[in-house]
This record gives C-alpha cells, structure tokens and sequence, in this order.
C-alpha cells in the first residue's frame, strides 16, 4: 500500500516537474525574437595563428601568420552568377623581418544557368571529386593547387588551394548529372610570387574530364569519371558510398589505368603500365556526436616497400627530388597508408569540438598524429593544434624537420 | 488542397461523435503542416540551455514531397551563423549529403550523423507523419497549446511503420475542433522521450492556417529548448533533377 501511495506521490511530482519545464520552455519561447538573419553574397574572414615547433636535432622554430579570405557568390541577374573566392596569407618564419606573402585565388568565374537543368561556368574553379577523407585518387585537379600548406587537416589542405582555368558544362536529369570539363594549358612553368597568379602550376598542360552520376536506387547513386591530360593515357575513376547502417556510412574511391610511377614521372622514366589507386573506409557516428573514421589508402603508383627502401637510402638529392614532387602533386609517396579520423562535436562542453587524425604510412610504420582542440563563439573560433612525427630518419613522416608542431589559431568571422 | 482540407474537416465532423479516423486526423495535421505543393521557407532555430540563449541559426530550405512516396526531399543552406554561411545539405530519404563551399567536397552523412546539426529539428517539422506512421486514437483530453490556451484534443498514439523512421513512437494530441496539432512526443525504441514539440503561433501561409514556430523540449534535459521559427513561405518551381548532390554547389536560394 505504501509502495502503491508513494509511487503515485511520485508520479504526481515528477508529471508536475516535467509540466512547469513545459511551461518555463514556453515561457523560453515567448521572448523577442531577434530578428532572422539575412543570407549575404559576402563571406570574410580573418585568422592569426602562432606556431612553435621543437625540431629533431634539438632546437625549436617559431613561426606567425596572417591570413584573410573573402568569399564573393552573387547573381548578377537571373541567370548569371559570379563566383570569386581569394585568401591572403603572410606568413613570418622565425622574426617579423623574415616575411612572406602568398595569394591564392581559389575561384574566379562566370556561371549560366541555360536552364534549370543545364548550366555553363567558364573561369578559374576549384572543382573537387573525390568520397574519401585521407587520399583521394580522384580529385585529378589538386596537382600543384596548393601555394601555402596552413595544416595537414585534409579539410584545410582541400579548401586552401588555387582552382584551375576551365570551361564546365553540367546537365541534370531527374536522378543524375553529366559533367564535361575542359582546362588548358595556359603558361609552362609555376611562379612562386606573392600575387603572381601562378597559371603554370594549375594549368601547365591541356586536360578534359567527364563525370556520370546515376541513381541505381533510392539511397545508391555512384559517379564515373574518365579524366586525360594531353600526353598521357586516360584515367578511369568512380565514387561510390553506401549506407551501411542508419549510423554508417562507407566509401569507395578508386582510379585506374596506364600510367607512369610516381618514381618515373618525376624523373622522366618510361614505366607506363595499369595502376590503380583506391580509398576504402567508413564513418561510423555515436548517439553523443563522436564520429569515427577508419580508411585504408592504396596508391599502385607509388613506391613499395623494396623501392622506398633503396630510395632512403640512395642519393639525398633523388629523396628530396621525389618527396617534395610527391608533395606538390599531392600525392601518396608509398603504396599503402591508413588513416584514422575522430571528431567529436560539443566535446565535454558545448562549443567545444576535439578532432584528432592519425596517418600511419604501411611501409615504414611512421605516424602523423594531429590533435585540435576548437572553441567557437557566434563569430570567432579559438584553436590549438598539435602535430606529432614519429619514425625512422628517411621515412615519411620521421623525415621531418620538426618533430612536434604546436599552433595557435585565432578566426574571426564577419 | 483547401478542398482537401475542407474534405478531411467535413469527415472529422460528421464523425465526431463516433470514433474519428486517427489516419485521417494525422494526415489532417500533416496538411496543416506542410504545404501541399512545392515550397522555401526561411527556418531560424534559436537554442536555450538553463533558460540562455546559446545558438542561433538560420536556414533556407526548399522542400517538395516525393511524387511517389509523398516524402519531403529537401535542399538547405545555411544562412547564419557566418561560419556556417553558405554550408549546403540535401535530405532525400537516407540519401543525405553535405557541402561546403570551402572546400567543394560534397560528403555523404548517416541519418545519425545529420542529427548532430540543429538542422535535426527539421525532422519534427517537415515530415509526412501519415506515410510513415500507423495512427490510434488513444481517448480525448484537455490540454493547454503552447500559448497556453485549452484546447478539447484527441490523443493520438503513433507506431512507426518501418525500422528506418527517427523516432518509434509519437504522441500526438490534435485539437478536435480544427485538427491543429498542438503538441506532439517523440519516443526512441527504448521509450526514453527524445523531445516534446509545441506547434504555435498560428497564421494564415500559403492560404493555410499554420503554425509557425515549434518549441521542442529535449526529453533527457529539459533545460535545452529550441524555438523554431518558421518565415518568408513561398511557392517555388523545384525540379526534381535538383534534387541530387551535383545540384548542391549550384543550389543558391533567391
């Protein structure tokens, strides 16, 4: 009887408990509205970051940077519209007397909208493919995009980066799309200056690509690629992502045909033969925002273990030559790599996300790991950064100079 | 649709003294809801924690409902905040699909991990209950609307038809006069509640009188509130080829 009169006691309590938060909600609710925010054609922002980096034979490096990006997207009538997207970085090494600017105009072009389903955009585009999180065989287009490499976080390496010169074409259709591009050569060599707009480096050579996607099914919509650059033989390349569960996504990114090895053509070799370079991984999500993403990274253009070997230990120049080639190209030096990514949205407290990466190279066991701890306000975020080399002397991520990187960074939205 | 509007009324009240039909009154609220042909709304979420405000986002939305299923296929673009500004997502079932401008990737996301935007709120909004729920009529009540007001309801009591619905089950209480829904619970499989949505402040959009704000109570904090306000309606001519991931970089809301 006292269990039945105290259960209803507590009943009553807690329908009385959850009818006041009800009411107190409401009450919330009944506030001002502040008034609905406008969508602007602008975006702009700025960041300062400080960085200090202890270095493997002892000593330490500091470095700052200033950087500014603007956005513009507007329509200039109906069917026109103007895309422009430039970042600015000045970047210090070691004192404020040792300064350097970099320009990058990620975009610049003109689009038309025929019609709803047919459009023409004619300019300098930074156009991405690619489903993958740590290598994407794909993205055909990052080939010496980057002027200033401001993190290793895969999601800054994509968006800080020069688009290239072309004139793009697009149909739709209820369940899928054509994409035909076409970029040519424009100038022969990179240039390196501050506001030089660097031509040669995202246009050095002719290239055409065309991309399908198809919707099979409701919820399975893969995209092909053929892509060519003038003097090679083209290259195939698919996209293809699963639901797995309604907390699971998987992914597929491959690329496939007669190509040279990374080691042949930076060296002007002849070693043409098929080679495929393929992603696969999944991105799992829990109920309290932590997502989990495990990738297997596979590059057949890239040197195996017998080659990375040899190549460590032969002439420091032939090393340097093919590291930093390999960078530029934004490429894997060896065949296999995993990537491992975890992001965890209002971490502890909200505001606060925690995102940390680890690269491990399958050949020579030597990691990447990369932390960051961000706090964000309504227009400004607080980060801090850290990034740790480990392996052998020669090996990919045991060959930097710096065996730690700590940097400080400070974005104010407007 | 105010032909069906008057139909589904006219049903309910010759009926009002039998049992009305409970799939009928939720495909009532379903039409009050959402409008009947394809449309953009402008959604501001402001979100409170112990009674602060602590987030604000706004969101352009265009919406059509599936012409064989009825689901609503939507494209969003983030207004507001300025970080977020010109962030894009396509829900079209379970194919779901974010872009960001920055960095031109477009990246598939789980129902889950959608769930970790405020956009998740959508959901108790923008959504055909009556395609995805079997309904029960679960007796009559009175109870207070989110204006506080009393209202006569029926109770309905909604069991999910498949597996790969958000919430299991809903309550829902309809006022028996107007088929308003005036407040509605969200329970997971477990039966924990997830969230208690208030449908209020009712005007007339799109020749329909419709709530425009929804208050949702997080069910495990009730603390947490979000207001949804919903603004600037309109018909709009949505393609259904829009409604794939190579439109999302073109998607730009007028």
């Amino acid at each position: 009887m006292h269990i039945v009169v105290l259960s209803f006691l507590f009943a009553s309590a807690f329908a009385t408990a959850a009818g006041d938060a009800d009411l107190d909600a409401l009450s919330l609710a009944d506030q001002p509205a502040p008034a609905a925010e406008k969508s602007s054609d602008w975006r702009f922002f700025v960041e300062g970051a400080a960085g200090y980096a202890p270095l493997r034979n002892g000593g330490a490096t500091r470095s700052e940077r200033l950087s500014g990006s603007v956005q513009l997207d507007t329509r200039l009538s109906p069917d026109w519209r103007l895309v422009f997207a430039d970042r600015l970085d000045q970047n210090w090494q070691a004192s404020f007397d040792n300064g350097r600017a970099t320009n990058t105009i990620k975009d610049a072009y003109l689009s038309w909208q025929a019609s709803p389903e047919r459009s023409l955009d004619l300019g300098r585009i930074n156009t991405h493919y690619g489903v993958a999180m740590g290598y994407n065989p794909t993205d055909f287009f990052r080939a010496n995009a980057i002027r200033v490499r401001v993190s290793e976080d895969p999601g800054s390496l994509r968006e800080n980066r020069q688009g290239s010169v072309m004139l793009r074409g697009q149909q739709l259709w209820d369940g899928g799309a054509l994409t035909l591009l076409y970029s040519p050569k424009l100038a022969e060599h990179a240039n390196d200056g501050s506001f030089n707009p660097d031509w040669g480096a995202t246009n050095g050579t002719d290239r055409w690509l065309a991309s399908l996607s198809t919707r099979l099914s409701d919820d399975f919509n893969p995209e092909w690629l053929v892509y060519r650059e003038a003097g090679h033989e083209p290259q195939l390349g698919a996209n293809i992502t699963v639901l797995l569960s309604a907390a699971t996504v998987a992914h597929l990114e491959w690329s496939g045909g007669r190509a040279s090895s990374l080691l042949g053509q930076l060296n002007g070799i002849d070693d043409v033969a098929w080679r495929n370079r393929w992603a696969l991984g999944a991105t799992y999500t829990t109920s309290f925002k932590l997502s989990l993403t495990a990738e297997y990274d596979y590059n057949g253009a890239g040197l195996d273990s017998a080659g990375w070997q040899a190549l460590q230990v032969g002439a420091p120049q032939q090393y340097g030559l093919y590291r930093g080639g390999v960078q530029r190209l934004q490429e894997q030096p060896t065949r296999s790599e995993w990537f491992f990514r975890a992001a965890w949205q209002d971490a502890l407290i909200t505001h606060l996300d925690l995102t940390a990466m680890l690269r491990r190279n399958g050949e020579d066991a030597s990691r990447m790991h990369w932390f960051e701890a961000r706090y964000h306000w309504d227009k400004t975020d607080v980060a801090l950064q850290w990034q740790l080399n480990q392996g052998d002397a020669g090996s990919e991520y045991g060959a930097a100079s710096q065996r730690q990187i700590w940097q400080a960074v400070l974005t104010r939205y407007f | 649709m105010l032909k069906t509007l008057t139909a589904i009324a006219a049903f309910i009240a010759t009926t009002a003294y039998a049992a009305p039909n409970a799939q009928q009154l939720l495909a009532a609220t379903d039409a009050i809801r959402n409008p009947d042909k394809p449309f953009s709304l402008t959604t501001t979420l402001i979100e409170y924690r112990n009674g602060k405000q602590t987030d604000a986002n706004t969101l352009a939305v265009y919406s059509k409902a599936d012409k064989v299923g009825g689901e609503f296929r939507s494209l969003i673009r983030f207004v507001a905040p300025a970080r977020d500004a010109g962030k894009l997502m396509l829900k079209s079932g379970n194919d779901l699909w974010f872009f960001d401008p920055s960095t031109k990737a477009s990246i598939r996301i789980s129902p889950q991990q959608r769930l970790l935007g405020q956009a998740a709120n959508g959901d108790v909004v923008t959504v055909n209950l009556a395609k995805d729920y079997h309904a029960e009529l679960d007796g009559e009540e009175d109870v207070q609307d989110g204006e506080r007001q009393p209202h006569h309801a029926y109770k309905l009591a909604l069991a999910a038809a498949s597996a790969d619905v958000t919430y299991h089950k809903i309550e829902m209480w309809v006022d028996a006069k107007s088929t308003w829904p005036i407040k509605a619970k969200f329970y997971a499989e477990s039966g924990r509640l997830l969230k208690t949505a208030y449908y209020r402040r009712f005007e007339t959009q799109l020749g329909v009188t419709r709530p425009t704000e929804t208050v949702i109570i997080d069910g495990l904090d009730p603390n947490w509130v979000t207001v949804m306000r919903f603004a600037d309606y309109g018909y709009r001519d949505i393609p259904d080829s829009w409604m794939q991931r190579d439109y999302l970089p073109r998607f730009k809301p007028e």
